[in-house]
């Protein structure tokens, strides 16, 4: 589903944020993409949902090389991604039930047919009394659900999730981490980056492990060598 | 399927903006409405002079100065055939030229006196159709009369004649180039206020874009803002034209009646003007939208 060959990423002056990164993740896969504050765990994640192209070296995206795609193919692509980022907000002035429809509007749904899957969605994240709410009258953890209600509402192939339980209270994370393996579960491939070391182990899945740039360890490779003896 | 639903959330997101964020579009709607105002006095202005540079010449006269003592006959076909090219003509024999004379001269006709009994010589006097009203074709056809045996000079005012074309041809182009700067100011304008209504959204617009919104999707209700700007600045143009119709004219209307104007109301109102002045301000509020979503999108 994600396959990255010898991916370099740098800023002009600055030394490199990734250097010669390969990795695959398979269609269903549940990843945990961790590494120390500055390793370019978000910088990965935005490669794949084309906000950056690479500086060298090839990614694909379900079969697509996104380090070459036109401009205009971009909007295409991210409709088979689901992001939930830190820095991307939900809109104050609209309710609930909007701000989740943002993501059907896009592709021209119409307003019956958008406010049903937006309700199956909220409902799915345990919100589904809240539609008719402004975000701001949301707890944080109601919040985030709601981000990710948005971005999976169109039943993305792949959902990025970048630190989604970043301020969140260890009870909150728990509920926020199940709900995405749920998704998973569902057929949704899910790449989580987080540098909560308690939810590695928790949750014991294949952890891609990020330093200065390199990767430095990855579970799934590990344990393939394990298999192999 | 899908363009009704994405119509319907074109407005949606153009009236909210417009809702949340009111400064910027009043401002750019009151620009707008001086600017499309300016242009309907401006054009009402235009007009006005232009019929007044028309009726000023229809006093153009022509005077064909004939050889005193020239044959009646060669006279009569000279008159047949200016007739016959929409002229009109009008003898003026040596005694009615001087009796002319002295009439105008009132008590100082007395200088007359002692000339010889006919000073003067006959002409002929032209009224000019409108064909003929300009310049060169009067010239030309000067020139040609000046070829005819009975003929001795033709006086056609060309001074006169040419520093009213002059006037209006200068009229015009600064008409044109004082407009261009105005539409153009008010583009800036518009354009300047739409990006703060732009920006104002940027969080929408990024979220937009991270959903797979193509740049096309993102434009169209800031595009639909600034039309709807344009069409409400026309509005407001539209009632201030409508005061200056029913408070200023008249009364400039009985002012400058000797000038025989028409009435400013022809050239203000009707069903032409109002969509013309529509149709601009649709056109630059939308012109000023594209180029502030163009900006932004790069960006
Ligand atoms: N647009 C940019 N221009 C220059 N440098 C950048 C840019 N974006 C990121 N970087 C640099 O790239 C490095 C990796 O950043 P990145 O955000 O990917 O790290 P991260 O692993 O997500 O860190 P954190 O855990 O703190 O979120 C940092 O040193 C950062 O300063
Ligand atoms: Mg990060």
């Amino acid at each position: 589903m994600i396959q990255m060959f010898h991916v370099t990423k740098s800023y002009p002056g600055d030394p490199p944020v990734l250097t010669d990164v390969n990795l695959t993740v398979d269609k269903g896969e549940f990843v945990f993409l961790t590494g120390p504050s500055g390793a370019g765990k978000t910088t990965l994640l935005r490669l794949v949902f084309c906000d950056e192209k690479p500086t060298r070296g090839q990614i694909l995206v379900g079969g697509r090389n996104v380090a070459r795609i036109r401009a205009a193919s971009v909007p295409y692509l991210r409709r088979n991604i689901g992001v939930v980022f830190q820095d991307f907000k939900l809109l104050p002035h609209r309710t609930v039930l909007d701000n989740v429809a943002f993501t059907l509007d896009v592709l021209g749904t119409p307003r019956s047919e958008s406010r049903e899957r937006v309700l199956r969605m909220l409902k799915l994240v345990g919100l589904q009394h809240k539609a008719e709410s402004l975000p701001l009258k949301l707890s944080g953890g109601e919040q985030q659900r709601v981000v990710i209600a948005r971005a999976l509402v169109n039943d993305p192939t792949i959902l990025l999730a970048d630190e989604p339980t970043g301020n969140l209270d260890p009870g909150l994370t728990v509920e926020i981490l199940d709900l995405l393996c749920e998704v998973n579960v569902r057929g949704t491939t899910v790449v989580v980056a987080t540098h909560d070391a308690t939810l590695l182990e928790r949750y014991q899945k294949r952890v891609i492990r990020l330093e200065r740039g390199r990767v430095v360890s990855d579970t799934a490779q590990s344990e393939a060598v394990r298999r192999t003896g | 399927m899908g363009g009704v639903a994405k119509a319907e959330v074109f407005w949606r997101s153009a009236l909210q903006g417009i809702r949340h964020q009111p400064f910027p579009h009043v401002v750019a709607v009151l620009t707008l409405g001086i600017a499309l105002f300016t242009l309907g006095l401006g054009r009402a202005g235009s007009l006005a002079v232009e019929h007044l540079l028309r009726s000023l010449g229809t006093e153009v006269q022509v005077t064909v100065w004939l050889r005193p003592g020239a044959p009646q006959a060669d006279v009569d076909v000279l008159s047949a055939a200016l007739r016959g090219r929409g002229f009109g003509v009008q003898l003026v024999t040596p005694r009615a030229a001087v009796e002319r004379l002295t009439r105008e001269l009132g008590p100082a006709a007395d200088a007359l006196r002692g000339l010889a009994s006919e000073p003067l010589p006959p002409s002929l006097e032209l009224q000019v159709p409108p064909a003929w009203r300009d310049p060169a074709a009067l010239r030309q056809l000067a020139d040609e009369l000046q070829r005819q045996a009975p003929v001795t000079a033709v006086d056609w005012g060309e001074a006169a004649v040419e520093r009213l074309g002059a006037l209006a041809r200068a009229l015009r182009w600064g008409g044109l180039f004082a407009f261009a700067i105005l539409l153009c100011a008010t583009v800036v304008v518009v354009s300047a206020t739409l990006q703060l209504a732009i920006y104002a959204r940027r969080e929408e617009v990024e979220i937009q874009k991270l959903v797979g919104a193509t740049d096309r999707f993102v434009r169209a209700p800031f595009l639909i803002e600034g039309l709807l700007q344009g069409m409400a600045g026309a509005a407001l143009a539209l009632v201030g034209l409508a005061a200056v119709l029913h408070w200023v004219a008249p009364p400039l209307e009985t002012l400058f009646a000797f000038l025989r104007v028409p009435s400013p109301a022809a050239a203000l109102w009707g069903l032409r003007s109002t969509l013309e002045l529509l149709g601009v301000g649709a056109l630059l509020g939308l012109l000023g939208s594209f180029l502030a979503v163009s900006r932004a999108l790069r960006a």
